[in-house]
């Protein structure tokens, strides 16, 4: 029972932070049909943010060293910041251009950012020391884990449950909602596409951050490439999800998380290694059955 | 199949191409240089890889991700086959006794080894081409990766992570020069065949294709098995060109940057496929040395460490900025003329089919 | 008063061009046809004034203002809404959230709720499902509620691109109906796109008649029922 137990909340925890990532790019996407492929070293330029630059192995905080209560709110605004400012300087100028120039264009932009971070600090992943104190075990029913990956599944449900309530309550919610389904009707009903499409790009931004600090408590460790793998599952499971659907990303997200916690646990030792292969030939299954996604909007089709 | 006029006029495309590439490896020669040849034998490679891409991409419309995993796969193979059996007894005991035992020459490589990764293609496009669009982008992602996946781990076949080495550095600029005025060839060939126009017609307006006979998924899968064979033939190439091949060579980073080449040149046109490639390359180039300073006056003036891949980074947004469709605009080098002056070019190489549909169903 | 005023207005789609050089206007209160075969341009002249497409040249005067080229949330604050073709209802949202969208550029809060309220009375389909999501509505209730959700925006212009499309007649009379209903309680001024001439000739008002992306006849739309100058322009080549 209590192997059961640690599986679950294996699986719940990663799917957690692939949930968040994948809420990330499925929020930018349903507005502006863009994958965002900086979104990964958004993350990463969130984690370096609170470092001082120097090539040591050994962290040297700066920003880091504020009390949590400033952190958390700091590091979200940088990662909104960093968002909004690729939007406004970058995606903006693109906005009627085709799928593949926009994506090209979000790839270069990664590698600017990832370059800039490799610049200032070196490729040698730091290793830090962020709330120490959460990596103590918890006792819950039975199942010993750490405190950290209990707070990551509480955090991750409290902003997702914030944003649907967002939303669904708000004005700006409203119109965000519209304006994933048919940008063109939206605006034909007076939505402003810049403001909407800067919210989707702030929020998604300040994911980047959270799962930035997230991925620092767990590791302990500064990786450039450290939004990287997060980012593939992330586009994948948008798109497993049913593009434009944010619940949608959401499960998926978690669900990747738990086929490759179970994967784990099921294959034979000798396929272990091969674990990731399995997920994606999971992936490429479900886009076979569902191409559309697997809670692909209602929104009327157009019969030719 | 063709009119005499079509083919006239279409085929200063390739040859224009292929003497731009001819005049490209004669300067290379000519500056006398190792290490530029040796650049710009790189650089014909890519040439190769990135025409492969635009044989599916351009064509079906379809935004592959996978495509650097059939390079891993012929680069492996040509491996197999022409490394000294000494060595693969070490790196590589898992192989087959035919394998083990035998070591091939190039010759033989070169034609095996692609239609190794064109069987593959062919295999696993039957699954895959049925998918369009976004899902399909994402299938030929998780097709990449679990190459990358099986290559990393498989250590008794492939030496896992670390590279295997020994393969004989036969590529050099005029063996790889043959390679990239074959695909352009092969693109070209392609390109104004039947199965070419079929799927760009279904590229274009997929429900009248159909309508018209048009068998998507049969000739989406033409067009990949035809682009692994030539991005196979580009694996060879680079693995005889390095000398050592490791998984993640084939991975992500050659991905992103091959496919930065296309659309940057042109993601629809053959033309943009090589010039992407020999305009990128040579922005790099310049920047490297601008890196490593060069000399004026008695000076030596030198951009900081680091700030080339950035600076590279910015020149592609930029252009993509300025020119969405890419350099080329979609459309494609004749005799005819420059395309680039060309007044009123719309963003589009065609209008859309359906205006209305256009405007507002822009999110579908 | 002239609300509406195109001038030379050409549209293109690249090397397409699919409105030439047309020039209409409407007085306040007016109820005009655009009808026209396949492919004319009429959903492209709706398209220009809504802002969805740029016109390569020409102006459009909305109460006096240029709006050609603005972009569209900006016209539709200055008292302009449209239903397009296809009608297009936000499938996820409830239907309330439907109606509550436009409802954004209105800064009459009180009077939102009471047009709200009046809009319940006059679809009490709408009513009774209105926190269902809209997309399981039928197409003539998914017409309706898009003629509803551009008039909560407090439009003094509206404009309706094929109501008719994919609707059974008797529901066509519906939406009619209502449409005109409305129009006469709020003083509306209505351009609507119907492929079929039928239609205006029925309810009256003019009538314009475009081809191959130029207008080539106006009027009346009773008065062009009546004579044969309607077939000629329809089915002649070159005469007009």
């Amino acid at each position: 029972m209590t192997a059961l137990l640690q599986i679950i909340f294996d699986a719940l925890s990663l799917g957690s932070i692939y949930a968040l990532a994948a809420l990330g790019i499925a929020l930018i996407f349903g507005v502006m049909r863009l994958i965002n492929f900086a979104h990964g070293d958004y993350i990463a330029f969130c984690v370096f943010a609170m470092l001082a630059p120097s090539t040591d192995a050994m962290a040297v905080m700066l920003l880091g060293n504020l009390p949590t209560v400033l952190l958390v709110p700091v590091i979200l605004a940088i990662g909104a910041g960093l968002s909004v400012l690729s939007e406004l300087l970058i995606y903006r100028r693109l906005r009627d251009a085709n799928p593949a120039t926009m994506m090209v264009a979000s790839f270069a932009l990664g590698f600017v950012i990832n370059h800039f971070i490799l610049m200032l600090y070196s490729s040698r992943p730091k290793s830090i020391s962020l709330w120490p104190d959460l990596s103590l075990p918890v006792e819950i029913l039975g199942a010993r884990l750490p405190l950290l990956q209990l707070l990551a599944i509480i955090v991750t449900v409290a902003i997702v449950v914030a944003l649907a309530l967002f939303l669904k309550r708000t004005r700006f919610g409203l119109e965000m909602r519209a304006a994933a389904e048919n940008f063109t009707m939206a605006r034909m009903l007076g939505v402003r596409a810049n403001r909407v499409i800067l919210l989707a790009f702030a929020i998604s931004g300040m994911l980047a951050g959270a799962i930035g600090l997230l991925l620092v408590a767990q590791t302990g460790t500064a990786d450039i490439g450290m939004g990287g793998s997060v980012m593939l599952v992330a586009f994948i499971a948008t798109v497993i999800g049913g593009l434009g659907s944010l619940p949608g990303a959401v499960i998926a997200g978690i669900l990747i998380g738990a086929i490759s916690v179970l994967m784990q646990v099921i294959l034979p030792l000798d396929a272990r290694p091969f674990r990731d292969a399995f997920v994606y030939g999971a992936v490429i299954a479900c886009l076979i059955w569902r191409p559309q996604g697997l809670f692909a909007p209602k929104s009327a089709k157009q019969r030719v | 199949m063709i009119s005499r006029s079509a083919l006239f006029r279409t085929l200063s495309t390739p040859v224009i191409l292929v003497l731009l590439l001819v005049v490209i490896a004669a300067l290379a020669k000519l500056t006398g240089s190792g290490p530029f040849e040796r650049t710009v034998t790189e650089t014909f490679i890519r040439v190769v890889l990135v025409v492969g891409l635009y044989i599916f991409i351009g064509n079906s419309g379809v935004m592959s991700f996978g495509h650097v995993g059939f390079m891993c796969l012929s680069a492996y193979a040509t491996a197999w086959l022409t490394i000294p059996p000494m060595m693969k007894k070490f790196s590589m005991k898992g192989l087959p006794d035919f394998l083990l035992l035998h070591q091939a020459p190039l010759i033989v490589s070169l034609v095996v080894s692609p239609l190794f990764a064109a069987l593959f293609a062919y295999l696993v496009g039957r699954i895959l081409m049925r998918l369009s669009g976004i899902a399909a982008s994402i299938a030929t992602f998780a097709l990449l990766a679990i190459i990358n996946v099986i290559y990393s781990n498989w250590d008794s076949v492939t030496g896992g992570t670390s590279s295997v080495v020994g393969i004989p550095m036969l590529t050099g600029i005029w063996l790889s020069l043959g390679g990239a005025v074959i695909a352009v060839m092969i693109a070209y060939a392609y390109g104004v065949s039947r199965f070419g126009l079929a799927l760009r017609a279904a590229r274009e307006e997929a429900t009248a294709a159909s309508a018209s006979g048009v068998d998507i998924v049969k000739q989406r899968l033409i067009a990949f098995v035809v682009s692994a064979f030539v991005i196979g033939v580009a694996g060879v190439l680079y693995a005889h060109f390095l000398g050592v091949v490791n998984p993640d060579a084939f991975y992500l980073g050659l991905t992103f940057i091959s496919l930065a080449m296309l659309v940057v040149g042109g993601m629809n046109s053959l033309s943009g496929a090589v010039l992407g490639v020999v305009v990128i390359s040579g922005i790099i180039e310049i920047l490297r040395s601008l890196e490593k300073g060069i000399a004026i006056g008695g000076a030596t003036v030198a951009i900081p460490n680091g700030l080339q891949e950035i600076a590279i980074g910015v020149i592609m947004i930029l252009i993509l900025i300025f020119r969405p469709s890419g350099l080329t605009r979609n459309q494609e080098l004749t005799s005819r003329g420059w395309p680039f002056r060309r007044e009123g070019a719309s963003k589009r190489a065609l209008p859309p089919a359906m205006p209305e549909q256009e405007a507002y169903g822009k999110n579908h | 008063m002239t609300l509406l005023a195109l001038d030379n207005i050409t549209v293109k789609y690249g090397q397409l061009t699919a409105l030439r050089q047309a020039s209409l206007s409407l007085e306040a209160g007016e109820t005009v046809f655009i009808t026209g075969p396949n492919g004319a341009g009429k959903s492209t002249l709706l398209k220009a004034i809504a802002g969805v497409v740029a016109p390569a040249a020409g102006t459009i005067r909305l109460a006096g203002e240029n709006i050609a080229r603005r972009r569209p949330e900006d016209i539709a604050r200055l008292g302009f809404s449209m239903v397009p073709e296809g009608r297009h209802v936000f499938g996820n949202l409830s239907i309330e959230e439907n109606l509550r969208l436009g409802t954004g550029i209105r800064s009459d809060k009180a009077q939102v709720r009471t047009d709200l309220a009046a809009m319940y009375e006059i679809f009490p389909a709408l009513f009774e499902r209105r926190h269902s999501p809209a997309g399981l509505l039928s197409g003539g209730q998914q017409q309706m509620l898009v003629v509803a959700r551009a008039l909560m925006a407090g439009p003094k212009l509206i404009a309706i691109d094929e109501p008719s499309l994919g609707l059974a007649p008797k529901i066509i009379d519906q939406v009619y109906e209502t449409l005109l209903r409305l129009r006469d309680q709020r003083g509306l001024t209505l351009l609507i796109v119907e492929q079929s001439s039928a239609r205006a000739m029925l309810t009256g008002g003019r009538m314009i008649l475009l081809r191959s992306g130029e207008i080539i006849l106006q009027g009346d739309a009773r008065e062009l029922a009546k004579g044969d100058a309607l077939q000629k322009a329809y089915f002649g080549y070159g005469e007009h």
